[in-house]
């Protein structure tokens, strides 16, 4: 993410009153449409530009999102989230090579910025058996409910938790991707040149647990990263209706989890191998992924200023339950290797994290007959650390233009220092209102 | 006279054609008429014309207060045997929340299909537990079943009426806890073996749901449904679907049902012009 600062803005009320009263015109408009339009014989290929080469048109949506703190926190304002975003997309053909931009303007009032970024921005060429396609462009894969085990393309925790459209877990990588298909197997690889992070969490929106006050904190900070590349690799293949996959990676962990000569925080090296499967059973899917990483600076676990390995192992299980309800269970398991080492060496154990993190998460999805209202649960709970995160939205579509959403994000535990008990300060609810066109 | 029939699936969806196909089980004939014969014809007319298929689609979706939606989607359908399983892509262009999204079958007649679901804001291939399929396809009034097809071993069927251009069949559900409706009413054309109309009753012997063949077209010699319809007719609202640019036997390749269209649509099998 390369979020570039443009200008305070100084007209936020303004802005918005202007957008809401463009959106309330482009609905009434809507309402206005005939349905005879819509069999307007003319624009069946205009509307297909993946066809039709000389089509040219750009899509997208605008929209506001506002969210609110439940709980006070000492550090921040009520306010958890307010967005005000132009998304725009196009496609276009160009000898063979397929151009894809997807741009995101937005003003963000929690941090007082326009910021412009693109989640897409690449070029895709096609021969034989291989797919290439270069640039800024989102990347995911493995088998895991919102855990990743093999997945080390960047994450966007903080809008993860802030009430952002999901989509935006996912951060883009400036990357290459070469993907290869033949009879025996398939294979991805992904060359990253400057290693891309997580956008992990900071003071800007959130506190959470500092280990050097021993308290919870909301310091702003840059980590130091690292000018190196990483590479990426997914091996698979289909086999009846059971999806087999190998992974492997190089490069950095993706969130700090290292402190420097100097005292900054930083990304320390990461090497790891892992596997997947999924196949239907007992009319549902399970899953099962595992993967260990091997913390390359710190392989004895005996640095305690770094990392250790680790290794990672998810089970997971979905079915509809009832018509249009559909749930889903996963155990994960993060087991700290070297453990004696990184409790020996380490200045503050009591803040270490437990050698065998266990965590389940449920996710209940149910939608109605006409599929406009929809509902979602998704529980993280972890036995280990005693804390809990609930993600909770429903969403309303009475079009195809408009989309209304209302969720909260409830962060509970034991105790200050666990992955979700240092957020519970910054529990939420939002409303997302998203015009498409 | 006494047939005694067993139809395997009707699997369906040729590359235009989504209306429920028939057949038949223990059966009581009021004619020497071959039921079984019938429906057998009518599910390989409806939904396994050709080795293999292509076409444009357009869903207009109506609620009760007359709001509308739209669903545009190029499909690719080919066939693993006649009657038997099929591979399944469609591709969807409109509407914008939609665009790009990609969604894979792979129909088995025997087990559980086969699906999965490419969202490309995540860039993630998602896999779809097997589910009731007779639930909304994308929101429309069309169901799942309409679109893949109604497993024929569901139920059972009876030769109801000969008209003079149609037969007439009723079909009953062996397992009625598993299905919103008692029965159904299907009309097949005689000469086309196509399902003009299906009618269905809630157990209340109410028609609440009707399924239709707006117009039939032949196509390279295929006759083929160019546009359906779907009303609900206790609640109001209705979806019309329509097909252009359908075509036949165009020799799809088998790798490009996979997961590398789902990510990286096959451009030159999608590329229709005028």
């Amino acid at each position: 993410m390369l979020p570039l600062t443009l200008t305070k803005a100084s007209y936020r009320a303004r802005t918005l009153i202007f957008f809401i009263s463009s959106l309330s015109f482009s609905v009434n408009a809507q309402q206005a449409t005939e349905t005879d339009d819509l069999w307007n014989d003319d624009d069946w290929l205009e509307e297909t530009p993946e066809v039709n080469s000389n089509a040219f048109r750009i899509t997208g949506f605008g929209e506001i999102l506002a969210g609110q703190r439940i709980t006070e926190s000492e550090f921040h304002s009520d306010t958890s989230a307010a967005d005000i975003r132009l998304r725009l997309e196009t496609k276009f053909d160009f000898n063979d090579v397929l151009f894809s931009v997807k741009s995101d303007s937005y003003y963000d009032h929690v941090l007082g910025d326009l910021r412009g970024d693109f989640r897409d921005l690449t070029a895709s060429y096609s021969f034989n058996s291989f797919d290439l396609k270069a640039g800024r462009q989102i990347l995911t894969w493995g088998t895991g409910d919102f855990l990743f085990l093999n997945d080390f393309f960047p994450k966007d925790w903080q809008s993860f938790f802030s009430g952002r459209d999901d989509e935006y877990l996912k951060a883009p990588s400036d990357s290459v991707k070469l993907s290869g298909y033949f009879s025996a197997l398939n294979i991805d690889l992904v060359w990253v040149p400057e290693f891309d992070s997580d956008n992990y969490l900071t003071g800007d929106y959130y506190s959470f647990f500092n280990p050097q006050i021993g308290n919870i904190d909301a310091p702003k900070f840059l980590a130091d990263a690292p000018n190196d590349d990483e590479i990426a690799v997914r091996i698979y293949k289909t086999l009846n209706s059971t999806e087999l996959a190998a992974y492997f990676y190089d490069g950095f962990f993706k969130s700090p989890n290292a402190v420097d000569d100097d005292g900054e925080l930083t990304f320390s090296r990461l090497r790891s191998v892992g596997f997947s499967a999924r196949s239907p059973w007992q009319n549902g899917l399970v899953n099962i992924e595992t993967s260990y990483l091997r913390s390359l600076d710190d392989s004895s676990g005996r640095n305690p200023l770094i990392s250790n390995s680790q290794w990672r192992f998810l089970l997971g299980y979905e079915r509809e339950l009832f018509t249009r309800l559909t749930g889903s269970a996963q155990i994960y398991l993060e087991r700290t290797l070297n453990y004696d080492n990184l409790i020996r060496f380490s200045a503050q154990p009591q803040f270490e994290p437990e050698e065998n993190r266990t965590l389940t998460t449920v996710r209940l999805s149910w939608r109605n007959a006409n599929e406009k209202l929809r509902f979602s649960l998704f529980t993280f709970y972890s036995p280990s650390d005693e804390d809990t995160y609930w993600r909770i939205q429903s969403s309303y579509r009475p079009n195809d233009r408009w989309l209304f959403t209302l969720g909260m994000n409830w962060f509970d535990g034991a105790a200050e220092d666990t992955f979700f008990g240092q957020l519970t300060d910054n529990k939420n609810a939002y409303l997302r209102l998203r015009l498409s066109f | 006279m006494q047939f005694i029939s067993t139809v395997k699936k009707a699997l369906a969806l040729s590359t235009g054609i989504y209306l429920s196909s028939l057949a038949l089980s223990p059966v009581y004939a009021q004619s020497d008429i071959d039921v079984r014969k019938i429906v057998k014809e009518s599910e390989l007319a409806s939904y396994y014309a050709g080795d293999d298929g292509r076409s444009m689609a357009r869903m207009v979706i109506v609620d009760a207060n007359g709001n509308s939606q739209i669903r545009q989607f190029i499909i690719l359908r080919k066939d693993i045997e006649d009657g038997k399983d099929q591979e399944l892509m469609v591709f969807f262009s409109r509407p914008a929340d939609v665009r790009d999204t990609v969604f894979r079958v792979v129909k088995h007649t025997q087990t559980d299909d086969d699906r999965w679901l490419y969202l490309p804001g995540l860039d993630l291939v998602k896999r779809i537990s097997a589910g009731d399929k007779r639930t909304s396809f994308v929101g429309s009034h069309f169901f799942y079943e309409d679109v893949s097809g109604r497993n024929t071993e569901l139920d059972d069927y009876e030769l109801v009426e000969e008209l003079e251009s149609s037969y007439r069949i009723k079909g009953t559900p062996k397992d009625p806890a598993t299905v919103e409706f008692d029965h159904y009413f299907v009309n097949i054309d005689k000469a086309t073996k196509i399902p003009l109309e299906v009618d269905f009753y809630d157990s209340k012997d109410r028609l609440y749901r009707k399924v239709s063949a707006v117009k039939v077209e032949e196509i390279e010699g295929i006759p083929t449904v160019v546009h359906s319809r779907v009303e609900d007719v206790l609640n109001g609202g209705a979806t019309e679907m329509q097909f252009r640019f359908v075509d036949y036997n165009l020799g799809l390749p088998n790798d490009i049902f996979s997961e590398r269209s789902l990510r990286t649509p096959p451009r030159d099998w999608l590329r229709i012009t005028n």
